[in-house]
Parts: C-alpha cells; sequence; structure tokens
C-alpha cells in the first residue's frame, strides 16, 4: 500500500481508478506493458503529462492483439484521432472496456464502432461485408459473402432502413450472452 | 451523444449529486475518450466542494474532514481488493487456455476453480472449529500403518480425525471451570452452516447466470449474432485464429446450403420408425442404468457381510473393499461411452439436441448411481448392528473418492494421450482428440456430490478433494495443451455455464441436502463412536441444548424462537404461502413486459 512509486502522482492515479475499471496495480502493471512496447520514447515520469503517442504499429505487434483480425480497427477506434497511434491514455481506456468488469452497454458501444468500418454511425452492408471477409480470411466467394450480408441486415435491422444503427446492434446484442465473455482481452 | 454546453452542464449537476461510488460506476460506463472523462470527472470534484463551500464555516470544515477520511477509506478498500486479487490463482494459466482454444474451454476449468473454492471453504471451517479442538482431547492411536491405508482408508485412518467416530461428545475444557467447548453443538452447527451457505452461494450464482444468459428461444436466431457477437477476443494464437476462421467459413457455408436444401417431409411410417427407435434407446440407456444400479447394490451389500464379519485386519478383506469403487467407477467410465454410440445410431434434428439428450443419459446414471448408494448406507449400513456405522460410511466415501480420482487421471491418459496418439499415426482421418467438455463437467459435479455427502462423516474430506482436484487441474491443462485441438463447434458457452451451475444446484447440492437432512433427523447414531453417541438422533443435540437454554432466563429469546419460528410447521406454511404469492405476482408482471415488448417492436418497425 505504500507510496513507492514516482511515475504518477497520487492524483494522476485516484483519475485514472475513476475513470476506468482497473484498481493501482493494473494500472501500473499496463503502464509497463506500454513502455514495454518503446522504452526509447516513453519517459518513466508521467507527472507532467508528457504527450507522448506510440505509433499503430507498435500496438498492432502486442501478442493480446497481433493475430486478432480486427485489431486496426481496435486501434483506431480508441486512439484520439482515428489514425491508430495511441497514448497512454487510450491505451489504458481499450484494455479498460476490453477487461470482464465492462459492463455490456459500454462492450456493446464499442464494438459497434470496431465494425463500422467507414465511421458513419451505421454498420450498412459493405461494412458488413469486410467484417464477413475478416473474420473468414476472406475464403468466401463474392455471391455467398453477399448472401450471408442480406441475411444478418435481414434478422437484426429491426427498424428496416437497410443498415444496422447502434440500437439494433444492442438488441442483438442482449440476445448473445456468449457476448460478455468473448468480447474479453485477458492482460 | 454529449451535445451542447446544456447537455454536459445536466451531467455535472447529476453526477454531484449522487453518491460517491455510485458517481464513480456512472463515470465508469461513460463511452468517451479519457480525456473526455477526466474533464467531467474534475468538473464534478470542483462542483461538489463549490457546493459545501458558500454560508457555513462549520459545515464546511465537518465535509472537509469527511473527505479526508472517506478518500482514505476508499484507497484501503481500493488496495485490500488487489491483495484479493493476489489471491486469484492461475491468472496465467488461464489466459493462455483461453488465447489457444477460446472461452468454451476455459469455461470448464473456470467451473472447475469454482469447485476447488467450495471444498477449502468446507475444508478451512471444518478444520478450525471441529478438527482443531478435536486435537486436544485425541485418544492415542494404537493401530499401526501400512501402506493400504492410503487407498482403503481403513485401518490406521480409522482412529484418527479423519472419520466421525473419532470425535469426542465430551465437552472439552482445557482448564478447570474455564470456558469450555460443547463438540456436539459444534459439529452439527458447523456442518449446518456450511451447507446454508452453499445453499445461498450456489442460488445467488445461478440466479445471476440464469439473468444474464437467458435467451428467449422464441427470438433468438443464429446468423447475425454468429456473425458479429461471437468472434472470441481471447484466442490470441495464430494457429487458433486460422483454424476458427477455417471453422467459421465452413459453417457458414454448410449454412447457406441447408437454407437452399428443402425441408425433409417425412412419411407417417417413416417418422413411426424414428419414435420405435427413440423409444428403444431410451429403454435401452434406461435399462442399463437400472442394470447398473442392482448391480452395485448386490456388491455393496456384499461389502457389508465383509465388515460384519469382522476381519478388518485382514489385508485380503481390506483389498476387497476397493472391488465396489472401482466397479462403480469402470461402470461410470464405459457406459457412457454406450450411450454416445446409442446416440449416433439414433438421427436427431440438430447435432445440439443429441448432445443434450446424451448428456441427460449420463447424469440419470450418475445419479441413480450415487442414490442407490445412499439407499444403502442409510438403510442397510445404518441399521446395521455394525460398531460404528457411520465411519464406515465415511470409509466407503473416501475409497469411492480416491478412485474416481485415479480414473479421472487414467481416462486423461486414455482418452487424449492414446487417443492422439491413434488419431495422428495409426488412423490419420481422426485428427488430434477435441476436449470433451460435458463428460469432464459430469465427472466435477460427481465428484463434488460425493465430497457433499461425506461431510458429514469425514470432516476433512474436502481437503482431500482440494487436492485432488488441484492435481486434475494440472493434469488436464498439461493433457489438453499436448494433446488436444481447439474445437470445431461453436458451443454456447454462456448457455452450458448456466446448465452446469444448475445441474451442480438441482440433483446434486439438493439431493447431498435430503440424504444429510435424513441422517440428522431420522438416524439413530452409533452408540459408541462419534459426537453423538448416546442420542436418539443427531439433531437431538440441539433440541436437548435449547432444553438447557430453557433455564437461563438470558436467553429466553433463543428459546422462542427454536420453538415458534424454527419448529412450528404454522410459520413455516405462512412462509411458503407468501413466496407462492410474490412469484405469481412478478410472473404476471413479466408476462405483461413481454406483452409490452412486442408492442413496442411493431411500433419501431411500422
Amino acid at each position: 500500500m505504500g507510496n513507492k512509486q514516482t511515475i504518477f502522482t497520487q492524483a494522476q492515479l485516484d483519475a485514472y481508478q475513476d475513470c476506468t475499471f482497473f484498481t493501482r496495480k493494473e494500472i501500473l502493471r499496463l503502464f509497463d506493458r506500454y513502455r514495454d512496447l518503446a522504452p526509447q520514447l516513453v519517459p518513466l515520469d508521467y507527472t507532467d503529462k508528457p504527450a507522448v503517442t506510440l505509433p499503430y504499429e507498435l500496438i498492432g505487434s502486442m501478442p493480446e492483439l497481433k493475430d486478432n483480425p480486427f485489431r486496426q480497427r481496435i486501434a483506431e477506434v480508441f486512439s484520439e484521432n482515428g489514425d491508430g497511434n495511441m497514448t497512454l491514455d487510450d491505451f489504458l481506456d481499450m484494455f479498460s472496456v476490453l477487461s470482464e468488469m465492462a459492463p455490456r452497454d459500454l462492450k456493446a458501444y464499442y464494438a459497434f464502432k470496431i465494425y463500422d468500418f467507414n465511421n458513419d454511425d451505421y454498420i450498412c452492408k459493405s461494412d458488413l461485408e469486410k467484417t464477413v471477409n475478416k473474420l473468414t480470411r476472406n475464403e468466401l466467394t463474392p455471391e455467398e459473402v453477399n448472401l450471408v450480408c442480406d441475411k444478418v441486415i435481414y434478422e437484426a435491422d429491426v427498424d428496416n432502413d437497410g443498415k444496422l444503427s447502434l440500437e439494433d446492434f444492442q438488441h442483438m446484442i442482449i440476445r448473445a450472452p456468449d457476448f460478455l465473455s468473448t468480447f474479453h482481452i485477458r492482460i | 451523444i454529449f451535445h451542447g454546453f446544456y447537455a454536459e452542464e445536466k451531467l455535472v449537476g447529476n453526477l454531484a449529486s449522487m453518491s460517491t461510488s455510485e458517481r464513480i460506476k456512472a463515470i465508469q460506463k461513460m463511452p468517451e475518450n479519457m480525456k473526455k472523462k477526466r474533464e467531467i470527472r474534475n468538473k464534478v470534484l470542483k462542483e461538489i466542494t463549490e457546493k459545501s463551500r458558500p454560508g457555513r464555516t462549520h459545515f464546511f470544515h465537518c465535509t472537509q474532514c469527511l473527505q479526508g477520511p472517506a478518500l482514505l477509506f476508499r484507497r484501503f478498500g481500493n488496495s485490500l481488493a488487489e491483495y484479493f486479487h493476489l489471491l486469484q490463482l492461475w491468472h496465467r494459466t488461464l489466459k493462455i487456455i483461453g488465447a489457444e482454444f477460446g472461452t468454451s474451454v476455459l469455461s470448464y476449468f473456470i467451473f472447475l476453480k469454482w469447485l476447488l473454492t467450495f471444498n477449502l471453504f468446507s475444508f478451512l471451517i471444518n478444520f478450525s472449529f471441529i478438527t482443531i479442538p478435536q486435537f486436544l482431547a485425541a485418544e492415542p492411536n494404537n493401530v499401526s500403518f501400512t501402506g493400504l491405508e492410503l487407498f482403503t482408508g481403513a485401518g490406521y485412518f480409522q482412529q484418527t480425525v479423519l472419520y466421525y467416530g473419532f470425535y469426542t461428545n465430551a465437552t472439552i475444557s482445557k482448564i478447570k471451570n474455564g470456558p469450555s467447548y460443547n463438540m456436539q453443538l459444534a459439529y452439527i452447527f458447523t456442518v449446518g452452516i456450511y451447507f446454508a451457505i452453499c445453499f445461498l452461494i450456489l442460488l445467488i450464482s445461478m440466479a445471476k447466470s440464469f439473468c444474464r444468459n437467458f435467451i428467449n428461444p422464441q427470438t433468438y436466431s443464429g446468423n447475425a449474432s454468429r456473425l458479429l457477437c461471437t468472434w472470441d477476443f481471447n484466442i490470441t494464437n495464430e494457429k487458433a485464429v486460422k483454424l476458427k476462421q477455417k471453422n467459421l467459413s465452413t459453417q457458414i457455408k454448410e449454412d447457406l446450403m441447408e437454407v437452399n436444401r428443402e425441408v425433409l417431409h417425412l412419411s407417417v411410417t417413416e417418422r413411426l420408425a424414428r419414435i420405435v427407435i427413440h423409444l428403444v434407446s431410451w429403454a435401452a440407456s434406461l435399462g442399463t442404468a437400472v442394470a447398473a444400479c442392482a448391480g452395485v447394490y448386490f456388491l455393496s451389500t456384499n461389502n457389508a457381510e465383509l465388515f460384519v464379519k469382522g476381519h478388518e485386519n485382514d489385508l485380503e478383506s481390506q483389498a476387497a473393499t476397493l472391488v465396489l469403487p472401482i466397479v462403480t467407477s469402470l461402470l461410470n467410465t464405459f457406459i457412457p461411452f454406450f450411450y454416445s454410440w446409442l446416440g449416433h445410431l439414433e438421427r436427431f434434428q440438430t447435432p445440439g439436441y443429441q448432445i443434450y439428450v446424451t448428456i441427460t443419459r449420463n447424469i440419470i446414471l450418475k445419479i441413480s448411481i450415487v442414490g442407490i448408494l445412499c439407499y444403502y448406507w442409510l438403510n442397510v449400513v445404518a441399521a446395521s448392528q455394525s460398531q460404528c456405522w457411520e465411519t464406515l460410511v465415511g470409509q466407503d466415501i473416501y475409497r469411492l473418492v480416491l478412485v474416481n480420482f485415479i480414473f479421472c487421471l487414467l481416462g486423461s491418459f486414455f482418452g487424449e494421450f492414446l487417443r492422439r496418439i491413434i488419431g495422428t499415426t495409426v488412423r490419420v482421418s481422426w485428427g488430434p482428440p477435441e476436449f470433451d467438455i460435458g463428460r469432464n463437467v459430469l465427472e466435477l459435479i460427481y465428484a463434488q456430490t460425493l465430497t457433499w455427502i461425506g461431510i458429514l462423516f469425514s470432516p476433512l474430506l474436502p481437503g482431500i478433494q482440494m487436492i485432488a482436484f488441484s492435481i486434475v487441474f494440472y493434469v488436464k491443462k498439461v493433457s489438453l495443451m499436448m494433446n488436444c485441438q481447439p474445437p470445431r463447434k461453436v458451443w454456447r458457452t454462456a448457455q452450458m455455464t448456466t446448465s452446469f451451475m444448475f445441474l451442480l444446484f438441482f440433483p446434486s447440492f439438493l439431493g447431498v441436502l435430503s440424504v444429510v437432512a435424513v441422517t440428522v433427523w431420522r438416524l439413530k447414531p452409533s452408540e459408541e463412536c462419534g459426537p453423538f453417541r448416546g442420542l436418539s438422533s443427531m439433531y437431538a443435540a440441539v433440541s436437548n441444548w435449547i432444553k438447557i437454554l430453557e433455564d437461563y432466563t438470558a436467553s429466553k429469546w433463543v428459546v422462542w424462537i427454536y420453538y415458534n419460528l424454527i419448529t412450528s410447521e404454522l410459520f413455516f406454511f405462512i412462509l411458503s404461502a407468501l413466496v407462492l404469492i410474490i412469484t405469481y405476482l412478478y410472473w404476471q408482471i413479466v408476462e405483461g413486459r413481454k406483452t409490452m415488448a412486442r408492442l413496442l417492436r411493431k411500433q419501431i418497425i411500422n
């Protein structure tokens, strides 16, 4: 319980504990993971809030993310500018939402943003096609992809506008209880 | 989501008026990035300190000095939670298993860990409240120790704290006229309170899991959620990811083909033939279960004769006591293969249905074997005139637990290791085996049922089971990594986990409670050994204690509660009527909400 660390001020740690689902120890451990990606870029002293951003290539090479087909979208969604380069804040945010303590609605919101490739607040057919191709490693023919996307929209689109809004997506999530355990990265 | 300055002001005002923990939860749940959340948090904190500043300086000092300790208290609570987190065993192992095999296989190991905590808790309270006082009043053990005791549980172990028979019925006190410890009450209350706590924990976990994972079967359709909601982000192994992607594309192709295939219209004779096949296989499976029970009963009555004859120290007859557990475990291992083969013979509509039917048959088999053993113990052993029937039952259970553990390890060896060798060298078409989650979970539930039954007769049995479960964890993990491949079909993990908890609660735990209730209330404890010797039933210890309490005026309320609430039938009648009324009201509310949801959905579409 002693204040042996000099990386953050106590106020910063309190703020992190209030804004994420992590405890003090986990935040420090995550900081170590972040720093391990690029020790020469990340300073050991965050008390003066340095503006350090790690490029996407380093984030995407983490063992937890490097084989995930959606790693680029995950990094883009959680990064500040949407380009995949993450500060420590973005990094903590990302793993907080993907941890097991995050509630279902929060996860559904971010999952929706991840699958929304063109960032128009709707999952339209082209977004679904990209998702299917990433999930099956491009092994399906274009006709099969088309059929699958049509079926998904037919089943999940409640307000009948031909694309999935956030509410449609959340409605679908409620009927998929596995979502809470699969949309989860253990770190 | 946050448009405009006004909305933010309102949000800050709302957050400032909440209590601290609610506020923290609300901030954590906000779907904003960290910078925004920190801004809002700082604004809220500023507003809180501003609200308490104007005017009353006394009040200001008070809230300031309340905030300081409140913050310290929260930090203390956080660090306590961290140290509790350190006790989370096997975090890294679970991460690796989830990474390579996915969430469904991981659920087996999490279930195993959960059962381990039950046993740990039972062992700790039994050891502290029953065994340690017994050490102070122990009699010397004159029997010699031979190695066979580890398997049979008899011999040297009979005169140790392992079994009920060794415990004294006296009131232990080291100092004359000092504080005394009533072993009878301690025994019955420790076991009773443990079961009550287990009941609450199981009920609450099951209810929470059911609430979170319940799917309305009418509106569930697989495709959309399979695509968007079931990609397992846990899997971080490159080979496993590629395999999962391949499986998903195969499944999608199969589904698309099924849609194009026409629905089979079966003629009347074909349908009749199917029904007859189903009936015959159900008859066969129930028949095998009944035959297995009869065999077990016959063997156990044989066992009883061995003990009544009194050749307890004969090596041969001691080894012969192992026959019953070995035969039981053999039946439990090989009959499920017969059931799987039956399941393949009958052609079910969907493979999921086949799995459910096979699991149901396995449960019926295991529960009936445990049932027949309990019947034998409670009706034959307890009524026989042998010296210390509770210790005999405890020994039987010890042997069953031990042999079950050995068979579990052997099953892992043959079922996974040898099967992999065969699948990769001799018959390559089979491939490496998949981890059979259903069979393994049923084995765990069976082992836990035996342990729970044995707590009354052998208080330290949970400790032994704890060690057994830990070894099983490591063996299964090593076997999984070395021999198995990730599962091909997507298991509905959440539903399966709920069903496992339900199976643990309903046939297993409630069955154990009824066995324990019959033992405590109806059976006469043996005359010469154990804490309840000489009483008419184990429960008589409690009623005698209440009679003693009647003489003290300070504890009249305890006596009143006992006579008017716990032993009065009217109280329980009123309680049951209340529970039924409340259940009926909640059911009507749920029906009303369902109708409402249907109407609202129609409105959205139009």
